[in-house]
């Protein structure tokens, strides 16, 4: 393993942060500046490809795409840094899978030979949150704090490609894992983590029933437990929570109302950025009303 | 599925030992074979939890038994699985369930057998290069946050890559 630097990373934001969700990458740059991270754009990125759609069509395929992102930045030699779960998922399983592998690894540069290029396996894969607790510490999150966002109860929500599956992430206890509630109190919030915290999103689940059954589930949890709102690191899951919140809430004839917030999100308030410069007002499920106790 | 409508499932069926050579030939096809059947993987598995239909023991099962036309279609069970991975946590073999729903799903799509919209998804990366739309909206707000411009993706390089040997 050959590490230039700690300190660069090279950024795959992936296809729904970029088009979608362009608030959250904004978030994301602004943030990871101040601590100290220096994130390095390439060139030639295509979708990770989706651990959902794209794995069930043909896994070879799957590994291939991803194995010619992964080669991208194996050419600059930086770390690649994600900052969705799904790309982390893709990513992270295809870089261990090829490297673990070399049959596998074997085949796939086979394919990748036709464009002129090899996966070589000298690079890591790791989301940005786990970047910025082995590489800066929670420490250095708070000393980067301007506005401590204190009072502020956030609902933890993990999302699942974080943590598991376990043998491929390596990020954290996949049971009982802690990062997340300790960026939150870097930053002055106060995590909640309730019996619903690690339940899946469903997003990749193509049944409607079981999905609407888990969103409603985690979203009354969090409302019982009088969270001010949900704090999550993935674009997919915001996805499931904050539009299908609206859509669920008419149908069941339910108020809602939990507003979505991604980490960096609440680290760039915490950093001093207003609610506009991180895309507040974008959310469908509003947030602004919560915010204006701590902005205050 | 209680044990006598488990039973009753296994007695309907031929088994079908050629389904394991079959599904062999994809990644991962293979790991269903160092089941045995404990369960593990259910208790905390999302999808069970929230629907009596869906049980991963019993798709490796039908996987080992070699259930194909119930296993291998649009409308199978396996379609509803989360992606969670919470089962390869607790399985003490190193099944990874989930790993052999999706070497599952891959047979199904070689046999035209996949819902629609796995298709419809993954033919627009090969398309675009990307699984989301590229709006003028989305342009623009970038363009207001000071964010880069999106350039080009290479899809002819995706397509060359793509292709068997
Ligand atoms: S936990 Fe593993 S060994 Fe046990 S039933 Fe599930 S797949 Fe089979
Ligand atoms: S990944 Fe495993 S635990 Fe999760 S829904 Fe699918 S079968 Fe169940």
């Amino acid at each position: 393993m050959t590490y230039k630097s700690i300190g660069k990373y090279i950024p795959f934001f992936g296809c729904m942060m970029t088009t979608k969700y362009p608030w959250f990458e904004a978030a994301v740059r602004k943030t990871a500046a101040k601590i100290g991270m220096e994130l390095i754009d390439i060139d030639g990125f295509t979708c990770c490809p989706d651990p959902i759609y794209y794995q069930a069509r043909d896994k070879m395929e799957w590994y291939t795409i991803a194995a010619r992102n992964i080669s991208l930045a194996e050419d600059l030699g930086y770390d690649l840094i994600t900052t969705c779960s799904g790309c982390t998922a893709t990513l992270s399983e295809v870089n261990l899978a090829l490297k673990e592998d070399p049959g596998l690894k074997a085949k796939v540069n086979e394919r990748l030979k036709k464009i002129g290029r090899e996966f070589k396996g000298s690079i890591n894969v790791r989301h940005a949150v786990t970047v910025i607790r082995d590489d800066f510490g929670f420490e250095q999150v708070t000393k980067t704090v301007t506005r401590p966002l204190e009072g502020l109860k956030v609902a933890v929500h993990y999302g699942c490609h974080l943590l598991k599956p376990s043998r491929v992430m390596r990020v954290d206890d996949p049971n009982h894992p802690t990062i997340l509630e300790n960026l939150l109190k870097a930053i002055g919030a106060e995590p909640i983590h309730h019996d619903k915290t690690m339940l899946c999103c469903g997003k990749a689940c193509m049944s409607d029933a079981i999905p609407e059954q888990m969103i409603m589930d985690i979203l009354e949890t969090i409302k019982s437990r009088e969270a001010d709102c949900m704090g999550l690191i993935c674009p997919t899951c915001f996805d499931q929570f904050d539009i299908r919140q609206i859509i669920l809430g008419r149908k069941h004839k339910k108020k809602l109302d939990v507003p979505i917030i991604y980490y960096f999100q609440l680290l760039g308030l915490a950093q001093g950025l207003n609610t506009k410069d991180v895309g507040l007002q974008m959310h469908k499920v509003k947030a602004d009303q919560i915010f204006e106790k701590v902005l205050a | 599925m209680s044990s006598d409508k488990q039973a009753q499932t296994v007695k309907k069926h031929k088994l079908n030992f050629a389904f394991r050579e079959k599904l062999g030939t994809f990644a991962e096809g293979f790991r269903h074979n160092y089941c045995y059947q404990c369960g593990a993987c259910v208790a905390d598995c999302p999808a069970s939890n929230y629907s009596k239909e869906f049980n991963p023991r019993l798709i490796i099962l039908k996987a080992l038994l070699g259930f194909e036309d119930e296993l291998i279609k649009p409308d199978s069970e396996i379609w509803s699985c989360t992606n969670c991975y919470t089962c390869s946590e607790r399985c003490p073999q190193d099944v990874r369930p989930v790993d052999v729903i999706i070497a599952l799903k891959n047979m199904c799509y070689s046999e035209g057998k996949a819902p629609e919209l796995i298709g419809h998804i993954s033919d627009t990366v090969l398309v675009t290069g990307v699984t989301t739309k590229i709006t003028s909206l989305s342009e623009r707000r970038r363009q207001e946050l000071g964010l880069p411009p999106i350039k080009g993706y290479p899809v002819d390089e995706i397509k060359k890559i793509i292709e068997a040997d």
